[in-house]
């Protein structure tokens, strides 16, 4: 009688070898990633009563949709492949992953390390930057989850990006590409942001797909935001039937710092996003936006924390939803407010439309705070397109596809707010607008 | 341009509309009055297309085509325009906003070249001069927070900007002290011309010293009961609708 293993075993069967073939034994990236290993197991992936995975079975999804044995991840995109999702700036750094490895040869830099450090983060790397060694897989709220436990042991090439001090910096882009025409793919993308003190940085990431079968994209960004720096971090979700994903963005904060994440998602078959902001000093100020237009059975599953450990901070949070079909939302929401942030504004709102009877929406704020002197406020409301709206512009001779494109966009508008870049803010646009066609 | 025949329509299971006869000529203006709740609004909005309402008999002839089996927007297209007797708001959609869409897509239909951004802007100045709307209340979003008048000549300037066949005016004047309702007035005159008609609903005789009437129609319980030309108006405003209320009754 065979035995039968466990996913976890599953995922971790080959590790060891896999470690020793990349790694020299010395190295600190061994010590890290073996670390990693072992997070992981004592943790274990997320069970059937898992209170963070309620309402995505992440477990049974990836039991049921991937042969973890069959994985290769091998990939045949060339340069000019990618180089043809490029976006049109110029001016910008452009940096392509292929199936979760930071390819350099691919990538265009334009940036120098008199500005914006980007480099392999490898061994060499991690020696080389100390604020990096430290800090790798220490992130707060990264060690709780299994999925980023899972990334630090298998990542492989990432990428390290360092602002110098005070410098603004040109934009940086990370094109994901997933290449699953051979094989499943199985994929572990980390991203390094370290914004130095009264520094700029802005990333905006976006995900590509080459072939049919499965993606699993198990993708890890961690940032360390230093004094008065900003940081932006947008992830522009563009997934596919068969994609499913655990996505973690983790940042921590220092005094009077500004993170922003910003969270795009269309579509995609299990898609969950973890952002996890640690707010550890005064005078900060955290965003976390998102929008998840979803139809089909599309599920996107939003999982945010923000955690004020000092006072005299801002947060603010605002996520919108889009459902149509068969698709379901889900948003969870926590703020947490320790007891020495007094004096903290936290806001939170999630906002949905149901273009669908049979769509679902779950959606949980959370708020758990032990100081007095606070302000915090959350709300949420679910509800349906303005029939009424609808036919007074139809009866402007706007068409119906086009009138709830205005009257969604008009919803959704403000979840791109903060969202500072017209290249990707008008390709959302149009992305909203086509799903409605 | 537009023959309303045997007209019924219902909604939620309540007949409203109970069998309207109705012939609209180019360049003719008719004034439409009759008491709250005789189903004014009503054909106004079936003639538009609202969806809610159902028409269970009769038929609408528009420029020779079948109007009953058109979109709202193809309406729109054909030339029907509505002026809501209660605008609504649309937050976080501005008048500028949406009207390049709506007219753009109204001009192709027509079979006219789409406005480039500065044609379109050249335009929209020339129609906010002629209801004297300001360019800072098209910017706002869509009637959020617009006085009563305001509301009413948003309705207007989209009027003039849209270039309606059959412009269908609901209440327009209510709410409306007297300059705006010159104002208002003014604007609907000067859109005025062979090609096109309107039909002005009412329930006072004051728009129609403005907006000069060929017919004047009566609506009441769904039915016309009651046409002549301007002077019914004046009758009805001096005696009110009791009058006509009796003879329906003796019928
Ligand atoms: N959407 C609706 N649902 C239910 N009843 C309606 C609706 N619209 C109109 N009615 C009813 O139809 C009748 C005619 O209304 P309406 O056309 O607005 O009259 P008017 O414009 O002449 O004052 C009224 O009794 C009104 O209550
Ligand atoms: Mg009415």
């Amino acid at each position: 009688m065979s035995e039968v293993l466990t996913l976890e075993d599953q995922l971790l069967a080959d590790f060891d070898g896999w470690l020793d073939q990349h790694y020299a034994d010395a190295s600190s990236l061994k010590a890290i990633k073996k670390a990693g290993a072992e997070t992981f197991k004592s943790l274990g992936l997320p069970q059937r009563k898992s209170e963070a995975y309620k309402y995505t079975p992440i477990t049974k999804t990836i039991e049921k949709n991937f042969d973890i044995e069959t994985v290769e991840n091998a990939s045949t995109l060339t340069k000019s492949d990618c180089e043809a999702k490029f976006y049109n700036e110029e001016d910008a750094n452009h940096l392509v992953f292929i199936n979760g490895i930071f390819v350099d040869d691919y990538s265009k830099i334009v940036s120098g390390s008199s500005d914006l450090t980007i480099r392999v983060l490898d061994e060499q790397s991690i020696n080389e930057h100390p604020e990096l060694k430290d800090n790798l897989g220490k992130v707060n709220g990264s060690q709780i989850d299994p999925f980023a436990a899972l990334n630090l042991a298998y990542f492989n090439q990432g990428v390290f990006i360092k602002s110098a001090k005070n410098a603004d910096n040109k934009n940086t882009y990370i094109y994901q590409f997933l290449d699953a025409s051979a094989s499943q793919a199985v994929i572990f993308p980390r991203v390094f942001v370290y914004g130095s003190t009264g520094s700029r940085t802005r990333v905006y990431e976006k995900t590509f797909f080459n072939g049919d079968n499965n993606t699993l994209n198990i993708s890890i960004v961690e940032s360390m935001v230093e004094a008065n720096a900003e940081v932006r971090f947008t992830k522009l979700q563009n997934y596919e039937t068969n994609s499913y994903a655990v996505e973690g963005i983790y940042a921590h904060q220092a005094k009077d710092s500004r993170f922003y994440t910003n969270t795009f998602s269309f579509e995609g078959a299990v898609i969950r996003n973890n952002v996890y902001i640690n707010i550890d000093a005064e005078n900060c100020e955290g965003h976390m936006n998102g929008l998840y237009q979803l139809s089909g059975k599309s599920h996107v599953d939003n999982n945010t924390s923000v955690d004020h450990l000092k006072p005299h901070s801002y947060s603010n949070e605002l996520y919108k939803g889009i459902l149509d079909d068969h698709s379901r939302g889900v948003f969870n929401g926590k703020i947490y407010v320790r007891p020495d942030a007094q004096k903290t504004n936290a806001f939170q709102s999630n906002n949905n439309i149901l273009l669908s009877d049979d769509a679902t929406i779950n959606t949980k704020p959370q708020l758990e705070i032990w100081a007095d002197d606070v302000q915090c406020s959350h709300g949420c409301t679910t509800g349906q397109l303005d029939e009424d709206a609808i036919f007074y512009l139809q009866a402007r001779g706007v068409n119906k596809p086009q009138a709830k494109a205005l009257l969604l966009n008009a919803f959704a508008n403000e979840a791109l707010n903060e969202l500072q870049n017209d290249l990707m803010k008008e390709e959302i646009e149009e992305i909203i607008l086509n799903k409605l066609k | 341009m537009l023959k309303i025949e045997n007209l019924h329509a219902s909604v939620e299971g309540k007949q409203i509309l109970k069998g309207i006869n109705l012939e609209v000529k180019a360049g003719e203006v008719h004034a439409i009055m009759g008491p709250n709740g005789s189903g004014k609004s009503t054909l106004a909005s079936v003639l538009a297309g609202r969806e809610e309402y159902e028409v269970t008999e009769g038929s609408v002839t528009f420029l020779n085509d079948d109007l009953l089996e058109l979109a709202p927007e193809e309406r729109a297209h054909a030339g029907i325009f509505l002026a809501f007797q209660y605008p609504i708001e649309i937050p976080g959609v501005s008048t500028t906003n949406f009207l390049k869409t709506a007219v753009n897509q109204t001009r192709e239909a027509r079979g006219l070249k789409a406005f480039d951004a500065v044609s379109f802007l050249k335009e929209m100045k020339e129609k906010m001069k002629l209801v004297d709307i300001d360019q800072a209340l098209l910017s706002r979003a869509l009637n959020e927070g617009f006085s009563g008048g305001e509301k009413k000549r948003n309705e207007i300037f989209q009027m003039a900007m849209l270039e309606p066949k059959l412009s269908i005016l609901d209440e327009t004047d209510s709410g409306l002290d007297i300059d705006a309702l010159k104002i208002v007035a003014d604007g609907v005159n000067k859109l005025k011309g062979p090609d096109n008609a309107s039909i002005v609903v009412t329930h006072y005789q004051r728009l129609l010293d403005y907006i000069v009437p060929d017919f004047v129609h009566v609506l009441y319980k769904g039915r016309i009961v009651k046409s002549g030309d301007k002077t019914l108006a004046l009758e009805l405003e001096e005696k009110g609708y009791d009058w006509i209320k009796e003879e329906v009754a003796a019928l």
